[in-house]
């Protein structure tokens, strides 16, 4: 009979099939978004590796995840940036309801700093985004984050470039982000247990504000490009739900 | 050791703030010096030697030995006249403190004050009943530890250290005597146990004085006038009026043990043994602590040449000895290692605080909130303070001073009206101009502006600034925030609304 702690320390993990599946969706919080809790069985994994593939920066992947630092940072916890690509602006963070004293920009020197401190950071409980610019991290590297998260029940979030997609990843969520229109963001879930690899969704983030009549005395072109073709019908307005960003 | 036959005592003490518990270990010697052999001694009489008075003299002998009439300060040669199957070896003084430290760490386990002497330990019992359902409960658990050492123990109970070293029995008590039966005992000791001088034995005999109890019937002034004020201290520490100052045992930071052989191992296998002692004196440590490694350095060192060397990490969940001994062995079949080996040794510097866990009111296991400045500290210790930063907001009109990055060390900024433009989440550390050809703008790619212009004009005390912001954004949905300064009408991006 295997002894009590082990079994609490195998319950624990995200990864432990239990009958009517209840221990796999439990410890997940919400996006703040219906259309994506429902591509995400419920919202983001909490003690699990996410990781968002972006096709580029811009296109809207912070201001998805802003609920749920507002989340973390008012529980009093702190949310950790681990070598963001840009310098984070504290005027919109405090317009989304972020108290800035619970935010804490970390840069790394290598990529042993950066896996250590990316673990510490885990293991401290903190809500950690980690940015990496320097290489691909390896999947042993990785898998250590994602063994570090089951334990500690923290999410992470990961950004990678495209070319991770190459790769296996250990991560529990792995989603691609493209925006095709500007405010809305496309989602490509290319990893999660018990959903089809492939499933998208879109989500719109903001209203589309121009002001034509002004813009069009400007001596610049205000066209927008073409939009490009496309292998599923975008949406339609009344379908998407709005950020405040 | 046999259990008293005598019906014990109920457990008269209350919650008392002194019950010191004293472990003699008499054949402390000998079991330093067996512990690490790899075979079995055999049964018979075992001496150990040291050198006293410019001779090899016996220091420590068994019962066997002392069934024989070796007796301590008996020299080599006469102990081998007496006895000639005696089984002779050298002290290793080195062995014993590694010794003591390990038992140390055993009894740190059932109390949290525990005192190192030369051949035995100092437990303060007081308040520790509850923990393990009463004292006699406590010191038959106690007893077992110590055996599974095999370790021969002697014990005795006072109600300051000095008075329980007094007290020692010649056997270990399995239950804790009433305070009335301590008291009496240590009135009826005789007065040559008590630490003192030759001087001052003789001056008790010539007072007439027998026991400790003749002693503290006289005036404690009385005393001092005709003794020094080192009896006064004695009697002060005997009676527990006085604190013990005798370091506290406390575990080290780091692990490092190791067993040596002399005879050298020369398989794989053989080494397990070693390595599995190794691996029990670690979980001991661990437990102490209340910590778990994350990694672990062994060592194999051969009579000569070069020592091999192979290290295990560890995720940092709970592990026992068995599992860490499986994780060493599976490393260790991979391991070229030299000839014969002579001395193992295990290290260990890294360990990770044991979660603490706590469940709802529904069995469900819960985070901690844990204090955020223990995970900045540790960050700050490797990786240094200009490695850490935090957004910080000012009162100012340039988006670039109204949003800055500032040392963890400085305050924040108040809040304020901040307006209701959208506003980017990421600032690039600078403006970076926009190329303008045929009406088309192009920063990394073709830009186009979707709104706008939000007017923003300022710091006209230091250099008057006007700027239009617009947002634009590219062919890909990336939106950037750009500027168009009013004067020389360039343009420049400022931000990625992310």
């Amino acid at each position: 009979m295997p002894s009590e702690p082990l079994l609490d320390s195998l319950l624990l993990r995200q990864d432990t099939w239990r009958g009517r599946n209840r221990s796999l969706r439990k410890h997940v919080i919400t996006t703040g978004k219906e259309k994506l809790d429902k591509l995400l069985l419920g919202g983001w994994p909490v003690s699990a590796l996410t990781e968002l593939v972006t096709q580029q920066n811009g296109i809207g992947e912070l201001s998805l995840l802003l609920p749920i630092v507002k989340h973390y940072t008012n529980e009093n916890k702190l949310c950790v940036w681990l070598d963001p690509p840009y310098q984070p602006y504290a005027p919109s963070l405090v317009n989304a309801g972020i108290p800035l004293d619970k935010l804490l920009i970390v840069r790394s020197k290598s990529s042993k700093e950066w896996l250590w401190a990316a673990e510490q950071s885990i293991r401290g409980k903190a809500l950690l985004f980690a940015w990496a610019n320097r290489a691909q991290p390896r999947y042993s590297a990785l898998r250590k984050l994602q063994l570090a998260a089951t334990e500690s029940l923290a999410p992470v979030f990961l950004f990678s470039p495209p070319t991770a997609l190459k790769a296996h990843s250990p991560a529990l969520l792995r989603l691609e982000l493209e925006s095709l229109e500007p405010n809305i963001l496309s989602v490509t879930l290319h990893k999660l247990r018990g959903k089809m690899p492939g499933t998208k969704t879109q989500i719109a983030l903001g209203e589309r504000t121009t002001e034509r009549t002004l813009l069009d005395k400007l001596p610049v072109n205000i066209q927008y490009p073409k939009t490009p073709q496309t292998d599923f019908p975008l949406l339609q307005k009344d379908d998407v739900q709005y950020l405040n960003t | 050791m046999k259990e008293p036959s005598v019906n014990i005592p109920k457990n008269n003490y209350p919650i008392d703030r002194n019950i010191w518990l004293y472990i003699n270990l008499p054949q402390l010697s000998i079991e330093a010096v067996t512990a690490t052999m790899t075979k079995p001694l055999k049964d018979g009489p075992v001496a150990i030697v040291s050198l006293q008075d410019n001779a090899q003299r016996i220091d420590c002998c068994n019962q066997q030995a002392s069934a024989w009439g070796v007796e301590q300060r008996l020299s080599l040669s006469t102990a081998l006249a007496i006895c000639p199957d005696l089984t002779v070896l050298a002290k290793n003084t080195l062995q014993e403190q590694q010794l003591l430290q390990q038992l140390a760490l055993i009894a740190y386990r059932f109390s949290p004050e525990v005192i190192i002497d030369t051949a035995g330990l100092w437990l303060d019992l007081s308040g520790c009943a509850q923990l393990f359902n009463g004292y006699n409960k406590l010191l038959k658990k106690l007893y077992t530890q110590l055996s599974e050492q095999s370790i021969v123990a002697i014990s005795g109970v006072g109600k300051s250290p000095l008075a329980a070293k007094i007290l020692c029995d010649n056997e270990f008590r399995h239950y804790l005597p009433s305070k009335l039966e301590v008291q009496r005992t240590l009135m009826t000791t005789i007065l040559d146990k008590l630490p003192s001088t030759a001087k001052q034995q003789q001056n008790f005999k010539q007072l007439g004085l027998t026991t400790i109890g003749d002693l503290l019937a006289l005036p404690r002034s009385a005393l001092s006038q005709r003794f020094n004020s080192d009896l006064m201290n004695t009697l002060q520490l005997l009676q527990g009026e006085k604190p013990s100052l005798l370091k506290r045992f406390k575990p080290a930071n780091e692990f490092h043990d190791k067993i040596q052989n002399t005879q050298g191992l020369y398989n794989k296998e053989s080494l397990l043994f070693p390595m599995k002692t190794l691996l029990q004196r670690l979980c001991q440590y661990l437990m102490a602590r209340q910590c778990y490694s994350r990694e672990l350095i062994w060592q194999f060192e051969p009579l000569l040449g070069r020592h091999q060397s192979m290290s295990i990490t560890l995720s940092g969940n709970s592990h026992g000895w068995s599992s860490l001994l499986s994780l060493s062995r599976l490393k260790l079949e991979h391991l070229e290692l030299p000839r014969s080996i002579e001395q193992i040794s295990l290290f260990c510097d890294q360990f990770m605080v044991m979660p603490e866990r706590s469940f709802d009111l529904f069995g469900d296991q819960i985070s901690l909130q844990k204090n955020t400045s223990e995970l900045i500290d540790s960050l700050n210790a490797r990786l240094g303070i200009e490695a850490l930063s935090r957004p910080t907001i000012n009162a100012e009109h340039l988006p670039e001073l109204a949003g800055n990055i500032a040392s963890i060390e400085k305050s924040i900024g108040s809040e304020q009206d901040l307006g209701q433009a959208q506003k980017p989440l990421w600032l690039l550390p600078e403006p970076a101009p926009v190329r303008l050809h045929n009406q088309q703008l192009y920063w990394r790619k073709p830009l186009t502006i979707m709104s706008g212009p939000e007017r923003l004009c300022g710091n006209w005390w230091q250099s008057e600034q006007q700027r239009d912001y617009y947002l634009a954004c590219d062919s890909k949905g990336a939106r950037y925030w750009l500027f168009r300064e009013s004067t020389s009408k360039q343009w420049f991006v400022h931000g990625l609304f992310s």
